[in-house]
C-alpha cells in the first residue's frame, strides 16, 4: 500500500485524506468499533492489573504471574476485535446501503473506500495497542521486552498479526451483503480465535497437547506464543512468524479474489 | 417548499433543428445476466443539450442500459461511445465528465451533507463550489445534517448535487423523482431544467409519463429490451392518435404483446 500511497497525485492524496477522515469521523460518531478494540482490552488490563494475586509469579504458568501472561493475549485480542469488527461491518453496510455503489460512478474507485478503512484499523491498532503497553509498564509494572531485538520481533509480531486478522476481516467484508451478515460471520471467526489467544483461560493451564498443536497454526495462536517469548526476553523462533505471514497472504489472495463490489 | 428557479428555462423550440452534435451513441446493445436477457437491442442517439428520456416498465432494460452507458457494465454486444469515449476502456475519464445518479446510492448514513458533498468534490479534476452547488439546491439549511436524516426529497436533492459537483458535460439520472411527494416532483423537475439550462445534457430514467412528457425533448420507449419508438413526446401521442404519453405508451407496448404472441419479433 505504501507503494501505491508515492505514485498518488497530489490531487488524489487529498482525495484519500478527505476520504481518511470521513471514515474516522464516522467510526467516532458511532463508536462500537472503538469500544470493542480500544475499550474492552483496556478494561480487562485494569482488573487484572489491579488484583495483586495476578501480578505474583505462578509456578503453575511457569514463573510468571498472570498478568505478565494475559498482556500479550490482550494486544492479540485487539487485532482480531480490529481486524474482524469495524472495517468489515462498515463495508458491509457500504455494500448494502449502495455507498460502493455510488462511488463507483466517479473518477475515484471505491477500492479507495477499502484502503481507507485499512489505514483507520491500523491507527486504531496502534492506538489501543500504545495504550495498552503504557498503562501496563507504568501502573502495573508490566514486563517489556528488554532488548531492541526483542522489541523489533515484537514489532513484526503485531504487524504480521494484524495482517493476518484483517485477512480474515476482508474475507467476511468481500460478500456480506448487510452488517448483520457481517456480524453473525464475525461471532463465528472471533470465539474460537479468541479462545487461542488465551482470552478465557492461559493456554499453558491446560495441558493439552492438541489444544496447543492447534493453537501453533491459528493466527491467534501463534501471534500469541510469539508475543510472550518475546516479552519474555526469549526467541520465538521462525515457526511462528511463517505462520501468521502465511495467515496473510492466503486470506489476502481470497479475499482479493472474492471482493464484490456491488 | 419553493426552490428559486436557477436561470429561465429555453424556450421549447431551442432543441430543434439543427441537430445538436451527438454526445451518446448506442448501436445495437446486447446484455444477459446468466439466461434472463436484461437488454436485447438497443440503439439510439443522445444530442448534446437535450433532456432524453429513457421510459418503459420495471424490468424494460432501463438501468440496464445506462449502466452500460456509464461503463458500469460491460456490454456483451453492441457499440457505445460517450463523448467519444468507449464507457468500459475510458472508464476513468468517462466518470469525469460523465455525472451519474442511480437507484439504490447513497453515502454513509453518519455523514454530513457538507462532508459529503466537499469529499465528492476532491474526486474530480473540475469540481464546482461546493457552496455554491448546495445553495442552488436549495439545501444550505441542511448542510450539517446527517445523510440517514434527510427526508427523500432533501436526499434526491443531494444526489443531483453529487452529480453535477464534477461539473459533468452529461448527467445521468435514474428513477430520480420515485417516490417523492408531486411537490418535491415538481420542484426536482424544475431542477432539472434549470441544470440544462447551464448546458448540460441530461438522460433521464423513468416510468413516470408524466414527468417524460413534462421534461423530455426526446423519450425512447423501451420494452422487453428493445427500443420500441423514439420521438419528441408530441409526436409520440399524435402518431398514436392519443391524448397522453401515458396512453401512447400503452398503444406501442401492447402492440409489441400482440405481435410478440403472433411470433413477428424476435
Amino acid at each position: 500500500m505504501s507503494a501505491a500511497a508515492i505514485s498518488l497525485s497530489p490531487r488524489q492524496r487529498r482525495a484519500f485524506g478527505l476520504l481518511l477522515a470521513g471514515e474516522i469521523k464516522i467510526a467516532i460518531r458511532r463508536p462500537v468499533g472503538l469500544v470493542v478494540a480500544v475499550g474492552v482490552p483496556l478494561v480487562l488490563l485494569l482488573i487484572f492489573g489491579s488484583i495483586p494475586s495476578t501480578t505474583r509469579p505462578e509456578s503453575a504458568l511457569g514463573g510468571i504471574s498472570f498478568f505478565n501472561l494475559y498482556v500479550p493475549t490482550l494486544l492479540v485480542f485487539v487485532l482480531i476485535a480490529v481486524g474482524l469488527g469495524p472495517m468489515p461491518s462498515q463495508l458491509a453496510a457500504y455494500r448494502q446501503q449502495g455507498v460502493l455503489r455510488r462511488m463507483s460512478t466517479t473518477p475515484v474507485s471505491p477500492s479507495w473506500l477499502l484502503g481507507a478503512e485499512l489505514t483507520l484499523s491500523l491507527i486504531m491498532a496502534a492506538v489501543a495497542i500504545t495504550i495498552l503497553l503504557g498503562v501496563g509498564a507504568f501502573a502495573f509494572d508490566l514486563a517489556l521486552p528488554n532488548t531492541v531485538g526483542g522489541w523489533l520481533v515484537s514489532l513484526l509480531t503485531l504487524v504480521l498479526t494484524a495482517a493476518a486478522t484483517l485477512g480474515l476481516g476482508l474475507c467476511v467484508a468481500a460478500r456480506a451483503k448487510s452488517p448483520q451478515i457481517a456480524g453473525a460471520m464475525q461471532g463465528v471467526l472471533f470465539y474460537p480465535l479468541a479462545f487461542f489467544s488465551g482470552l478465557y483461560v492461559p493456554l499453558t493451564a491446560i495441558h493439552s497437547q492438541l489444544i496447543s498443536d492447534i493453537a501453533k497454526v491459528l493466527p491467534t495462536g501463534a501471534g500469541f506464543n510469539a508475543l510472550h517469548a518475546a516479552f519474555g526476553g526469549q526467541s520465538p523462533g521462525v515457526k511462528p512468524l511463517v505462520v501468521l505471514a502465511a495467515w496473510a497472504v492466503g486470506t489476502g489472495v481470497i479475499a482479493a479474489r472474492i471482493f464484490s463490489w456491488e | 417548499m419553493y426552490i428559486e428557479p436557477l436561470v429561465e428555462p429555453p424556450p421549447a423550440e431551442l432543441h430543434r433543428d439543427p441537430p445538436a452534435p451527438p454526445v451518446i451513441e448506442v448501436a445495437h446493445l446486447h446484455k444477459a445476466y446468466g439466461r434472463t436477457i436484461a437488454v436485447d437491442d438497443v440503439s439510439l442517439t443522445v444530442h448534446s443539450g437535450e433532456i432524453f428520456g429513457i421510459l418503459g416498465r420495471n424490468g424494460a432494460g432501463k438501468t440496464t442500459t445506462v449502466e452500460c452507458i456509464t461503463g458500469l457494465r460491460a456490454a456483451d454486444r453492441g457499440e457505445i461511445s460517450v463523448l467519444g469515449l468507449d464507457p468500459r476502456r475510458d472508464r476513468h475519464e468517462l466518470h469525469e465528465r460523465v455525472g451519474v445518479q442511480l437507484q439504490e446510492s447513497a453515502v454513509p448514513e453518519l455523514m454530513r451533507v457538507r462532508e459529503a458533498v466537499e469529499l465528492y468534490a476532491s474526486f474530480y479534476r473540475h469540481p464546482a463550489d461546493p457552496r455554491e452547488l448546495i445553495a442552488n439546491l436549495g439545501l444550505e439549511d441542511a448542510q450539517r445534517t446527517y445523510f440517514k436524516h434527510l427526508s427523500g426529497g432533501q436526499k434526491q436533492r443531494l444526489s443531483i448535487v453529487l452529480a453535477l459537483i464534477g461539473q459533468p458535460e452529461i448527467a445521468v439520472l435514474d428513477e430520480l423523482t420515485t417516490g417523492l411527494d408531486p411537490e418535491a416532483r415538481r420542484d426536482t423537475w424544475r431542477l432539472i431544467e434549470g441544470v440544462r439550462a447551464r448546458g448540460v445534457t441530461i438522460v433521464l430514467v423513468t416510468h413516470l409519463m408524466e414527468e417524460a412528457e413534462r421534461l423530455c425533448d426526446r423519450v425512447a420507449l423501451i420494452d422487453h429490451g428493445r427500443v420500441i419508438a423514439l420521438d419528441r413526446p408530441a409526436a409520440l401521442v399524435d402518431a398514436t392518435g392519443t391524448a397522453r404519453l401515458e396512453d401512447a405508451f400503452f398503444a406501442l407496448t401492447d402492440e409489441t404483446t400482440h405481435a410478440d404472441t403472433n411470433g413477428v419479433t424476435r
